[in-house]
């Protein structure tokens, strides 16, 4: 057997804690972001709703401006205000996952790039959780960051005790677009994993949401039952949102996409719908990440 | 201490009723080990497993001490390159070695540092700022080698690595195998060209259809193949006088002068006898002998006796 002088030395450097390790795929995600035009445009096109309410909420509490435009209540500032807030951003963030996630797994599968992620210290859980990172940090800007600012604007301007009575509502906003965020962010990658070709990705996040609804329709009509809701992302989450935000179903919650239609749906059959199409994404994901593709 | 050994112990990996390795014991030392046999053979199966990117169906593996079930302290001493081209789409070379080595846990300054290293080492500090998109085959090969040696691993998994680099590129990257061999760590090479693997190689594995057919340094395998006689080629100035004292031997399968008329080509199933018995006919009748030497104790050949051609390799 040959001899061998150990003349190397591994590297013994510093090293960052693993759990932050995740962060360099948003890193470099936004990065790439950054360079196209069409995201910077879009993101900030979102950010003008956010204006508009905190707008609405500035005049509703300055005298002199309801004066001067001439009305006594401009809108009233309650809880389905926030709602109909949300339910219009979790709009925009959907537009936004359409656009974005498809872009996230798909090109690492087509070149052959996860084992590059996958031979290191490095799990697959974390390569999920760098991605999905992407989309949640987004969405979380477009979401629920401005509707908490908006509700501590609100309770800053209406004073009185009215943060502690409508705590309610601050944490309908942030669990709320959290299951919306995580929900979609999910179904985004899933797809992005399974379909290759990022516009057929892109469609079909659409096709889930719009063409499940029709069918949810379609299901209810001919069966003449009301379980084919379990079907229908917008009626499962405004259903959802009009149980935390503690509103009647029928009025509609928030924008047009996210009302309740037909009968009501057991809101513990929402919620188990709600985290079955999480399990099924995550399910999706497991099969395709994968350090080595297995070709049988 | 751990065991500076890669070490499979009865390792099979099956894809649903598909082979991909089976029964595999190897217990691989520090130096270049080449893996080699026709496509579908498992040399990639193989190197899945070294670095836990698949799991064994059946027995276990250990990389220096460490199972591939722990990812975290196996890649800080493993290098993986894969045979296909692998990239994060729009970075450039540099940001594909420095933002891996971020994924690997440096710290930025360490990064840049290895980084700039690593370039250096596969002659590619010139073309990092451009995108990797625009870089040619050799220079594709290259990058993916720097990102697989940029963290200084112990262990090297190269797949194909000479695949695509022109003469000058290759010359250099073998240099730089036998430097890390040299070293004393592992360089695991997967390759086709099996005269480049027989000029690197300190020891080679034969693969085919997922079992291991030899292992260990070439020589030690060709005289293993006992079916196959020895070729021996003796260069003196009377060949025909040699071949006929030869055979007078049993041994002696088969003896052909060359077209020069100043060599002999013998093939016999005792090498050691044959040396032996040469050194006597040549006394006892004043040959002049200018060289004698194995004719075929090379990959290529050893290949050809154990695997034969269906893996058309060159």
């Amino acid at each position: 057997m040959a001899v061998f002088k150990h003349a190397y030395k591994g590297y013994d450097g510093p090293l960052t804690p693993a759990w932050s390790r995740f962060l360099v795929l948003p890193r470099y995600a936004f990065e790439e972001m950054s360079r196209k035009r069409f995201y910077t445009m879009f993101f900030l096109v979102s950010m003008l709703a956010p204006l508009i309410f905190a707008l609405i909420v500035y005049i509703e509490h300055n005298l002199s401006a309801l004066k001067m435009l001439q009305i006594r209540d401009l809108v009233p500032i309650d809880p389905r205000f926030f709602m109909n807030f949300l339910g219009w951003q979790s709009m925009m963030a959907f537009f936004l996952a359409a656009f974005v996630g498809p872009g996230q797994i798909s090109p690492d599968l087509a070149n052959n790039a996860l084992p590059l992620y996958l031979a290191r210290p490095f799990s697959r859980v974390e390569y999920v959780l760098g991605k999905l990172s992407v989309l949640l940090i987004l969405m979380s800007i477009m979401t629920w960051i401005p509707g908490l600012l908006l509700f501590i604007l609100q309770a800053s301007l209406e004073g009185n005790g009215w943060l502690t009575q409508n705590l309610r509502i601050a944490g309908a906003i942030f669990f709320g677009a959290w299951i919306w965020i995580l929900l979609l962010s999910l179904l985004a990658l899933a797809l992005s994993a399974w379909v290759k070709w990022k516009p057929m990705a892109g469609g079909l996040l659409f096709g889930v949401f719009f063409v499940a609804a029709g069918f949810s329709g379609a299901i209810n009509a001919i069966l003449r039952t009301q379980w084919g809701n379990l079907l229908n992302l917008s009626h499962l989450i405004g259903a959802v949102w009009a149980s935390m935000f503690e509103q009647p179903m029928h009025r509609g919650t928030g924008a047009v996409f996210f009302r309740v239609h037909g009968e009501e749906t057991p809101i513990w059959c929402c919620w188990l719908a709600l985290l079955a199409i999480c399990g099924f994404c995550l399910y999706l994901l497991s099969r395709k990440i994968r350090g080595a593709e297995v070709v049988r | 201490m751990s065991e500076p050994r890669i070490v499979f112990d009865n390792v099979s990996r099956f894809y649903g009723e598909v082979l991909g390795v089976n029964r595999v014991n190897l217990a691989i030392q520090p130096g270049i080990t080449s893996l080699v046999g026709p496509n579908g053979s498992g040399k990639t199966t193989l190197m899945n497993l070294m670095t836990g990117l698949i799991r064994p169906s059946r027995g276990t593996i250990n990389v220096l001490g460490i199972p591939p079930t722990r990812p975290e302290e196996l890649f800080r001493k493993m290098g993986y390159c894969t045979q296909f081209d692998a990239f994060p789409r729009g970075l450039t070379g540099y940001q594909f070695i420095y933002s891996f080595l971020l994924v690997h846990g440096m710290i930025e300054s360490e990064a840049a540092k290895l980084t700039d290293e690593a370039l250096q080492r596969v002659s590619m500090t010139e073309a990092a700022d451009r995108p990797v998109a625009a870089y040619s085959k050799g220079m594709r090969q290259r990058i993916k080698l720097a990102q697989a040696i940029a963290h200084r691993p112990t262990v090297l998994v190269l797949d194909e690595p000479l695949n695509g680099l022109d003469p000058m590129a290759r010359n250099e990257t073998i240099a730089l195998f036998k430097q890390f061999g040299d070293e004393g760590r592992h360089v695991i090479v997967s390759s086709h060209i099996l005269h480049e693997v027989d000029r690197i190689s300190d020891q080679v594995i034969l693969l085919s259809h997922g079992y291991v057919v030899a292992e260990g340094q070439i020589q030690g395998v060709r005289s293993e193949v006992k079916d196959q006689p020895m070729q021996i080629l003796v260069r003196c100035d009377k060949p025909g006088l040699l071949a006929s004292r030869l055979f007078e031997r049993d041994n002696v399968v088969e003896a052909k002068v060359n077209d020069d008329g100043r060599g002999l080509l013998v093939r016999t199933r005792d090498a050691d006898n044959l040396y032996l018995l040469l050194n006597r006919i040549v006394l006892d009748n004043g040959l002049e002998v200018e060289a004698v030497a194995p004719a075929d104790d090379d990959v290529n050949s050893v290949y050809q006796y154990l695997i034969g051609a269906e893996g058309g390799t060159t």
